[in-house]
């Protein structure tokens, strides 16, 4: 299904819900940290810096007039991390979700890995709508019975009960980094997944939490001559033997594990050639990869930075095949963006389940989607005042100089403590789940 | 350019300090790119006082430039072409001297305080001599890029600031 963007004759953008609290005054621990759909598009996980992880589940499509797509809501909230303290290190472990990755799912349970900057933890979400009646050892309040008053034995009958829905962590795999992880990926053999960290990237298996293989270590002997950390890595879609990690130098490397234990030395380099033009203090920074994601093809692969999203032929290595500026305008603004630290910001991007969008979001509450293929592009913006059922988004410009029209927003009244860093896109439908802080907006295309 | 990179350094070092109170622990990530667009802005602040440096160093009378429309003296070209090479190389011996002044001056400092934590190890105050030899590896780099010669403050706390930098990216 094609993401028309343009706002043209194929479809419109609409509001279709918003989580969270309305209250001006957001609680840190609330601010959405990581947001994913599961394989299904049927859950909708999203973690918080508070350590908690809240699951949406999509009730069955309504058959109303108007009729509409089924909506999300709270199927499981539970406490993933809490705040620990490294005595050896005097070091505080925030508890802040950092990513969630759902497992496919292989029988009526759901599973999904959850990370904070040290530790992986593996839940299993069930449901339970019966209960065992009839206990010969205990009464039906849980109290012990007298074994003197047995006097004959029952069978335990499962009675239906109200349905509820456990969160349970199975697996937890803890002391494998050093420093903070800062991404999960679950490969495609359903066996194995990789976590990375700034400079070491560890592959698990999801039943052995004692021990996991290192496969990436970028550690330099002397710490002084450290040039670059790993920001981002993820197992190839199909071919499990393939990942590919970022770096904070704007390069991407590829991986494949059959090549050696260690893959230190990538199978492929990918690096655009820097613009001299544009060198300045801040090149470094901005040319830092903050997300990586392979296309659901898995021939391409597209990168995020601080500007730009760039989409990758994974036979291509010497520059991108795609390149799209996000926000341009604020190439003149680096400065300001260095001291107010925004330009420390991890935006991630996400493609459609076609892969013939992407999308990823910017300031003032602003999101990006670029169509591929029409090469059209739209900004909109999450934000209350849209917040009619089935409203449609109107299109945002930013202006960028000169004679501002009437409904442009000018650069320099755009609000930098409002961005949306984390999005998802429906692996099928055309819905989206955008972060902003505290709140999670669901649009979807306009049903005709 | 020169009071936008020294403004630049003191927001990084600014920075790189808040870094260490900031709950999760030190991020390697973000200390690695404010330490990098430090050292970036005290590159370009190096290059421009050593240049500028050059000029003040041609002004002075007994180094003619072979360029200067100025009458020359009984001068041949092959000592003119000598005297250039020496004006080009004086930059550096003030500012050894300076440098040579500034870290005894430091190690006398540092004798008076009490017992120091053995993260601060003695090799980290002797920054002065690496951010020399970073200096001199970078600086053709840099000369390559667009300068403009401004008038500054003296270096010193720049290079200082790399001590600190460094030592934040070891600390992890």
């Amino acid at each position: 299904m094609m993401a028309g963007v343009g706002g043209g004759n194929d479809f419109q953008w609409c509001f279709s819900q918003v989580k969270g609290a309305i209250d001006e005054d957001v609680a840190e621990a609330d601010i959405i940290s990581t947001v994913e759909f599961n394989y299904s598009g049927e859950l909708l996980a999203t973690g918080d810096k508070g350590g908690r992880v809240v699951i949406f589940q999509r009730e069955q499509e309504s058959k109303n007039r108007p009729p509409s797509r089924g909506e999300y809501n709270v199927y499981s909230t539970f406490q993933s991390h809490e705040p620990e303290f490294d005595y050896l290190k005097s070091l505080e472990i925030e508890e802040k979700i950092n990513k969630i990755r759902w497992l496919p799912q292989q029988n009526a349970a759901h599973f999904l890995l959850s990370t904070n900057d040290k530790t992986i933890k593996l839940w299993k979400i069930s449901e339970r709508d019966k209960r065992a009646e009839g206990y010969n050892l205990k009464d039906e309040d849980g109290r012990l019975r007298d074994p003197f008053r047995i006097t004959s034995l029952r069978v335990p009958v499962l009675m239906p009960m109200d349905l509820m829905v456990e969160a349970s962590p199975r697996r937890i795999f803890a002391n494998a980094h050093t420093y903070h992880i800062n991404s999960i990926s679950v490969n495609s053999d359903y066996e194995t997944y990789l976590s990375a960290d700034d400079l070491r990237i560890n592959l698990w298996h999801l039943e052995i939490t004692d021990r996991s293989f290192n496969i990436v270590d970028i550690k330099p002997a002397n710490m002084e001559e450290l040039t670059e950390v790993i920001t981002a890595a993820e197992c190839h879609p199909h071919q499990c033997n393939v990942f590919v990690y970022s770096s904070s130098k704007g390069t991407i490397r590829l991986c494949d594990m059959r090549a050696a234990a260690l893959c230190d030395r990538h199978s492929k380099f990918f690096e655009e050639p820097e613009d001299p033009s544009s060198r300045s203090f801040f090149s470094e920074i901005i040319s830092s990869i903050s997300d990586v994601k392979f296309s659901h093809s898995g021939r391409y692969m597209m990168t995020r930075d601080y500007l730009s999203v760039k989409v990758w032929d994974l036979n291509m290595e010497n520059r991108p095949v795609e390149t799209y500026q996000v926000h341009e305008y604020l190439r003149s603004k680096l400065c300001s963006l260095y001291e107010n630290d925004c330009i420390f910001d991890k935006f991630e991007c996400c493609w459609n389940g076609s892969d013939s969008a992407i999308m990823t979001g910017s300031y003032n509450n602003f999101f990006r989607m670029f169509d591929r293929n029409t090469r059209r592009d739209i900004t909109l913006e999450a934000s209350r005042e849209n917040s009619k059922p089935r409203a449609m988004l109107k299109p945002r410009k930013v202006c960028t100089g000169g004679k501002r029209k009437k409904d442009e927003i000018s650069v320099d009244s755009l609000d930098f403590n409002k961005k949306i860093l984390h999005t998802a896109w429906h692996p099928k439908e055309n819905v989206i789940a955008v972060a902003a802080t505290n709140n999670l907006y669901i649009f979807q295309d306009k049903i005709n | 350019m020169d009071v936008e990179a020294k403004r630049i350094m003191a927001l990084s070092i600014s920075k790189l300090y808040s870094l260490r109170t900031q709950r999760g622990g030190l991020r390697l990530h973000r200390s690695l790119l404010l330490s990098m667009t430090m050292r970036a802005a005290r590159d370009i602040y190096h290059t421009v006082q050593l240049l500028k440096d050059t000029e003040e160093e041609q002004v002075v009378p007994c180094a003619p430039d072979a360029a200067t429309e100025e009458p020359m003296e009984t001068d041949s070209p092959q000592t003119l072409i000598q005297t250039s090479k020496e004006v080009a190389m004086k930059p550096h011996e003030p500012k050894e001297t300076l440098d040579e002044d500034k870290e005894n001056r430091y190690a006398s400092e540092r004798q008076s305080r009490k017992r120091r934590g053995k993260t601060a190890l003695e090799p980290d105050f002797l920054p002065l001599k690496k951010a020399r030899m970073d200096t001199d590896e970078e600086k053709q780099h840099l000369q390559s890029e667009v300068l403009r010669t401004n008038n500054g403050n003296s270096c010193r706390q720049a290079e200082t600031l790399t001590a600190f930098a460094n030592r934040a990216i070891v600390a992890c």
